[in-house]
């Protein structure tokens, strides 16, 4: 592959219906936006995702680009635009989640980390709560990690992992009396 | 997320040839024309004040038609950039709308000025607000609607830029059918709805040009 890749020409070529120079188009561009992303996101999985999303927009907005002007402002323009649309879906969820937590305050009397049954007897039931509850309820109770550091493993507040840790045992405390 | 070689491979499965979208300038003409022409048949339905020769010999009165007009088509311009994720790499040009703006108001500040005696109030007032967003309101649709065609990443300026674009056309208008000389109310029932209706245009943006 080419240092400085002619991304103008491999997009005229796109345009024209060109589907090998479209692929190598985008995979230069991902591995364009990949550090940008990477330097303002704390996890791989966020890049992965929005990188994947940014290339989704690319490719619904390529009409707008006609391959007569430098083609990574209006790359980056697209890139920078998802950012932010993720970061304000992302602290508009942490918002709510704190909101969350601060409406159920009053219902916490128990420790929300703590339970009288061990993880083993109930595990089956665990494994049926929706997959991000499962991995909390699994990484408290059974890996032994405190809220923080699950928060911190899954990219999360920790209010965030005592909220979805509440509603989990909500869930199994249902479910076993039944 | 899918694996990004399979995002790949669908999206390049997706491409066929495809048209590029129109140069800005060339979209900002027709979004321009097709406003003037709506003008042209508004003004032979309603006809032009009837001291429009009389009016056309004030200079404020020339001068506020004019920037009126560039105003519309500063407006124009800047929406068709705008709907560019890029702005098509003239953000100045996208900004010339405020520089309009700012003349718009030397005017006025001149005409408040210059009007002494103050010309009578006319006796309607809200009236004038509601026949400009009544007339604004085709322009306004038809370049939200086109301009939702391409991909803003400026989406609630792109909005607000088109309603202020279709408003300029009915103060435009307005100023060239109704017979009003008052400064004073036409800033208040003219102008003033106009930035209100810009604010609604940031709002319209948000609902019908994100992606």
């Amino acid at each position: 592959m080419a240092e400085n890749p002619d991304l103008e020409g491999l997009m005229r070529r796109a345009l024209a219906g060109d589907k090998a120079a479209y692929t190598e188009l985008l995979r230069e561009t991902a591995r364009l936006l990949r550090p940008y992303f990477s330097k303002r996101l704390s996890f791989e999985s966020e890049v992965d995702d929005l990188l994947q999303e940014t290339l989704i927009s690319i490719h619904k907005a390529r009409h707008t680009y006609d391959g007569h002007r430098p083609y990574k402002p209006w790359v980056y323009a697209i890139a920078k635009f998802r950012l932010q649309d993720f970061l304000r879906v992302h602290y508009a969820d942490q918002l709510r989640h704190a909101q969350e937590l601060s409406g159920q305050e009053s219902d916490q009397q128990d420790d929300v980390t703590v339970t009288g049954i061990s993880y083993e007897s109930i595990s089956a039931e665990v494994e049926k709560l929706p997959e991000k509850q499962a991995a909390i309820v699994r990484l408290l109770h059974h890996d032994g990690y405190t809220a923080r550091e699950v928060a911190e493993k899954l990219g999360m507040s920790e209010s965030a992992v005592k909220v979805a840790a509440h509603r989990a045992y909500k869930i199994l405390r249902q479910t076993l009396e039944r | 997320m899918k694996d990004m070689d399979k995002l790949l491979a669908e999206l390049a499965e997706d491409a066929a040839s495809v048209r590029p979208a129109p140069h800005p300038y060339w979209l900002g003409l027709k979004l321009a024309a097709a406003g003037l022409a709506y003008l042209a048949l508004l003004l032979a339905a309603s006809g032009f004040r009837a001291d429009l020769a009389a009016a056309a010999s004030h200079p404020l009165y020339l001068a506020e038609l004019t920037v009126l007009a560039l105003i519309f088509f500063a407006t124009a311009l800047s929406g068709a950039l705008l709907a560019f994720p890029d702005l098509h790499q003239k953000r100045m040009l996208a900004l010339a709308p405020a520089g309009m703006f700012a003349l718009l108001w030397l005017v006025i500040l001149l005409a408040w000025q210059a009007d002494h005696p103050p010309a009578p109030l006319p006796v309607h007032s809200y009236q004038c607000t509601l026949s400009i967003a009544g007339v604004a309101l085709p322009p306004a649709m038809w370049t939200l609607l086109a301009l939702r065609r391409y991909a803003s990443t400026h989406y609630y300026w792109t909005g607000g830029v088109a309603v202020l674009s279709a408003f300029s056309l009915g103060a435009l208008w307005l100023r060239l059918h109704e017979v009003n000389d008052s400064i004073r109310h036409v800033i208040e029932w003219h102008y003033l709805p106009m930035i209100a209706a810009g604010m609604l245009g940031v709002w319209l943006g948000k609902l019908l040009l994100r992606w």
